[in-house]
């Protein structure tokens, strides 16, 4: 048996404490629900010191891939136990991580079937490190899927509004997903006849003709696409985030969408380049359709958690823009989009979760001048509203940025609708604001708590986090291009 | 030493005759008939186990013992202790007719058997029926019930017809190839396949073991059979007795050689059929028996599409499938049992609270559940890669796009079992279920090969790929 290991093993690591933590979490007794939690928050600390770790060790100056486990799994099918980082799972890895963290933190108060609910969290966050750091595409469904069930018990257990139908249709929608991505994949195995499931492998030229690359890439388009919340395929997203509990939608918008996106970029583009450029006028298309659309349908909304389900859409499309220009610029920005909207989401369910668990309400009308009773709280919602405009020194700003100059250089009509599509998404987002956290006080809630600081402690991890790779961007690009140049200029011409 | 040879079918008739000595005791007793059977059915898997590199013929070469066979029988074997497991309380079956239960689950294990090692035509239509007729009397052993009795009729019936049909198309094959020796066929048919004649006589003859495995349009009996049957006796009509169709269909498929276009065309389109139409019928079932009875006959499809690949990785997946199917599915049917006590059907509004009643059977069930739906990191999941792998490499891309569509589909229904047992909340509050040591060790022991060999298949899937070698 063939085993290829550099150093410690981080990325098994990483993988192996979530599901430790799934374990040690079944074999506490139900009633101990204060232990459940700390070890929730043991084993999801240990768990990000180990992704900074991955991203403070990574090798900038040396690139590629990086943390190499390769283990033979299945030898006669050519299935490899292979986990390696590069440039663009690094930030994955990272934002899974804080997500993960801030995530259990988020859900102190939770009362109700508690060992379930982190049990399945660590299941999908599990899944979810395991898609970032796969390189063999047998273990990458494997993990895409196991990062996908869990949210059917998560959001129908303990979400809110139509939770039974948000949670079906979102289970349903992702998994039909899945349903292009099986025969995709198993496509490419059997046209590449090298009897192997290795991404390093089937990603060297000339393994697929143009043909099967755009054939294929098309599966694995629609297919990630689903779950990367390309329109028109992104109805269930609105609907599950809405209807998921605080913490599932912060892992759900801030995570599972990105793996969406990250499965288009690792399996669609890095096996099917060739595909990549022949639809990426395709992509171009709906990216922007999706950008647009977000932002006047968030316009309409009347719920905080609609607005900002919208605003995802519109969000992913930012990255599906980045994707479709075949730009190193476009790609560092995806990345980085994928990021900042990763934390920015993140940061916006939880502070709504924390008014929703309060007021009780999070209809719009119904608030009002919340920032009077919590100012606190409405400054975590704030900052990541106008993180979500792409207000300068914050992360999000310079993901915009660098995917708008790559579009406008290729395609500058879309590129032109995107940007004016910004300034309505910004309309939306001040005018919640407003509406929400300014005006009239309502003295309904007038006896209500503003955050405690042990309760705060999650929304001021991921407001720093947006302002420190807003004030150095370059944190996070020197590590995404070690990625995006070699792979653009690696491309046919 | 020929007689070695045939050591697990000795043992499984010594099995038989000894319970057909309980059944002559004058008082009955439950408790012991169950404990000589848990003893004799372990005592039967560890010789099966033994047996499994055993290779030879015996019977005027009427009967090949090879490693195809031998991991069936072993499985076969597996399936009749696992589900004998499930008799601790067997409330669906009047106290006296407890050994005759156990006497003919296991000729049918015994019928099963031989008919995975047949080589000959006679010999296969005289397993086959041996297994049938035990099952036919099985069914209808349901105590103080109007339906089982129904069911019987009903198996009885659509069994004989499909057995006619099947003796039909036996002719036809005798008559192209003068011979009733498989291993005779296979030479001859190959060349004549392209005629009518040989066409018809395998189809018709795989007509007999599409009603075994429940295909499209052989199906009708099975959602009624399951229903009014008692549960283990469906326990074992959904696991045992579909291995071994599987099984006999490799067997026969494989007599075409793989180069019949009109054979693939033929098994493609039921396969598709049977699919699409039970997991179409499945999302209206209420009852759980129902939902795995329409369940079973779309994985009958899911297995034709291994089959039909007809090269060693098809057949090698087939087989892989054949083992995932029947833990998955004891795994239901163990939630089921215990589940309704009195031995009674069971509703799936009824597995209402059970995370509460007992969240080992709730996790169980979830992972059996999502294995059938093909969600990894479980074995129905490894299964259904195999096969579709294997299909994909024959070309038949398009059948596995429908096939995974298909699986989307049958996700409605399964999620909405997962949902009962999580989510939905019983009226009156019912008792914690009392699950014993020996039902946690196996639940546990069925969740651990669920997830293992969904993770890890190499072993298996090596055995596997030498059986299909021993078929072509």
């Amino acid at each position: 048996m063939s085993v290829e290991f550099a150093g410690f093993p981080f990325l098994t690591a990483i993988l192996f404490s979530c599901l430790a933590a799934l374990l040690v979490i079944l074999f506490i007794p139900d009633e101990r629900k204060m232990l459940v939690k700390w070890v929730s928050l043991v084993f999801s600390g240990i768990t990000l010191l180990l992704c900074l770790c991955v991203y403070v060790l990574y090798d900038r100056n040396l690139g590629g891939l990086q943390f190499v486990e390769k283990v033979l799994w299945v030898k006669s099918m050519g299935i490899y136990y292979f986990n390696a980082a590069d440039g663009f799972s690094v930030p994955m890895l990272l934002l899974t991580g804080i997500v993960l963290f801030t995530g259990v933190l988020t859900m102190w108060e939770l009362e109700t079937r508690v060992k379930e609910f982190f049990a399945f969290t660590f299941l999908l966050v599990a899944g979810v490190f395991g898609v970032f750091m796969a390189m063999d595409l047998f273990f990458l469904f494997v993990w895409y899927d196991v990062s996908l069930f869990p949210m059917y018990p998560l959001i129908a257990i303990w979400g809110s509004t139509r939770k039974e139908y948000g949670a079906m249709k979102l289970t349903l929608y992702l998994l039909a997903g899945s349903a292009l991505i099986l025969p995709g994949i198993l496509y490419l195995y059997v046209k590449a006849g090298l009897n192997t499931f290795d991404v390093t492998a089937l990603m060297r030229p000339g393994v697929f003709t143009p043909f099967q690359q755009k054939f294929a890439f098309l599966l694995f388009y629609l297919g990630f696409g689903i779950l990367a919340g390309v329109w028109p395929f992104h109805t269930w997203s609105p609907v599950g985030h809405v209807a998921a509990p605080t913490a599932v939608s912060m892992i759900h918008a801030g995570v599972l969408m990105k793996l969406g996106a990250f499965g288009v970029l690792r399996v669609g583009i890095f096996l099917c380049p060739e595909g990549w450029q022949y639809w990426a006028e395709l992509m171009a298309l709906l990216a922007t359709c999706g950008i647009v659309y977000g932002a006047f349908v968030g316009l309409a909304q009347t719920d905080l958690k609609y607005v900002i389900g919208y605003s995802s859409v519109s969000h992913m499309g930012i990255v599906g823009l980045g994707l479709a220009t075949v730009t190193v610029d476009g790609m560092n920005g995806a990345v980085f989009q994928m990021f900042a909207h990763g934390v920015m989401t993140a940061l916006f369910f939880s502070s709504v979760g924390y008014i929703y668990d309060r007021t009780h309400t999070k209809m719009i009308p119904e608030l009002g001048g919340l920032s009077k009773i919590m100012p606190v709280a409405s400054g975590y919602f704030i900052v990541a509203a106008l993180a979500g405009i792409g207000v300068p020194c914050l992360a999000s700003f310079w993901a915009e940025l660098l995917v708008f100059i790559a579009s406008f250089k290729v395609y500058p009509v879309r590129g032109t609708l995107a940007i004016c599509a910004l300034v309505v998404s910004a309309l939306f987002m001040l005018r919640v604001v407003q509406r929400t956290f300014y005006g009239e006080k309502n003295e309904r809630f007038a006896h209500l708590q503003d955050v405690p600081f042990r309760l705060g402690l999650p929304r001021m991890i991921l407001v720093s986090v947006i302002v420190l790779f807003g004030l150095y961007p370059s944190l996070m690009l020197d590590v995404v291009q070690t990625a995006a140049v070699p792979l653009i200029n690696g491309l046919p011409r | 030493m020929t007689w070695v040879l045939f050591i697990p079918e000795l043992y499984c008739l010594l099995m038989a005759i000894a319970f057909f000595g309980l059944s002559m005791a004058a008082r009955p007793n439950p408790r012991r008939d169950y404990l000589v059977a848990l003893f004799l059915t372990s005592v039967g898997v560890v010789v099966a186990l033994a047996s499994v590199r055993l290779e030879g013929t015996l019977f005027f070469e009427a009967y090949r013992v090879d490693l195809f066979s031998q991991v069936f029988k072993f499985l076969l074997v597996a399936g009749l202790f696992l589900v004998v497991c499930l008799c601790t309380e067997l409330s669906g079956i009047e106290e006296r007719h407890h050994p005759e239960f156990y006497l003919f689950l296991t000729t049918c294990t015994l019928g099963m058997m031989l008919l995975v090692s047949s080589v000959e035509l006679l010999t296969i239509y005289i397993a086959l029926e041996l297994s049938s007729y035990s099952l036919y009397i099985l069914v209808p052993l349901r105590r103080g019930h109007g339906s089982d009795v129904e069911a019987g009729i009903k198996y009885l019936m659509v069994g004989a017809a499909a057995s006619a049909v099947m003796l039909f198309g036996l002719s036809y094959l005798f008559g192209i190839t003068h011979t009733t020796y498989v291993a005779e066929i296979i030479k001859v048919l190959p060349g004549v396949i392209h005629t009518p004649a040989a066409i018809l006589g395998l189809l018709l003859t795989l007509c007999g073991f599409f009603f075994k495995l429940a295909v499209f349009p052989f199906h009708f009996w099975a959602p009624d059979v399951y229903q009014g049957a008692a549960n283990q006796v469906t326990a074992y009509i959904a696991t045992a007795s579909k291995v071994a169709a599987v099984a006999i269909l490799m067997r026969m498929v494989a007599l075409s050689g793989g180069t019949s276009v009109y054979l693939v065309n033929v098994l493609v389109a039921l396969s598709i059929c049977s699919m699409t139409l039970g997991n179409l019928v499945a999302i209206v079932q209420k009852d759980m028996k129902r939902l795995l009875a329409y369940s079973s006959i779309s994985h009958a499809g899911y297995v034709l599409i291994g089959i039909l690949s007809m090269t060693q990785t098809g057949y090698a997946s087939a087989i892989f499938y054949a083992l995932a199917y029947l833990i998955m599915n004891l795994s239901c049917f163990l939630v089921v049992v215990k589940v309704a006590e009195d031995g009674s059907d069971l509703k799936i509004a009824q597995l209402a609270g059970l995370h509460r009643r007992s969240p080992l059977l709730a996790m169980a069930l979830m992972l059996a559940i999502f294995g059938l739906a093909g969600i990894p990191p479980t074995i129905g999941f490894t299964g259904k890669f195999l096969v579709f792998a294997a299909a994909v490499e024959r070309g038949y891309l398009g059948l596995v796009i429908l096939a995974m569509v298909n699986a989307t589909i049958s996700l409605y229904y399964y999620i909405l079992v997962v949902k009962a047992a999580y989510l939905l909340e019983p009226d009156e509050e019912p008792a914690r279920l009392v699950v014993t040591t020996p039902t946690k060790v196996l639940t546990a022991v069925l969740v651990t090969v669920m997830v293992v060999m969904g993770v890890y298949p190499h072993h298996f899937l090596e055995v596997a790929r030498a059986a299909a070698r021993a078929l072509m």
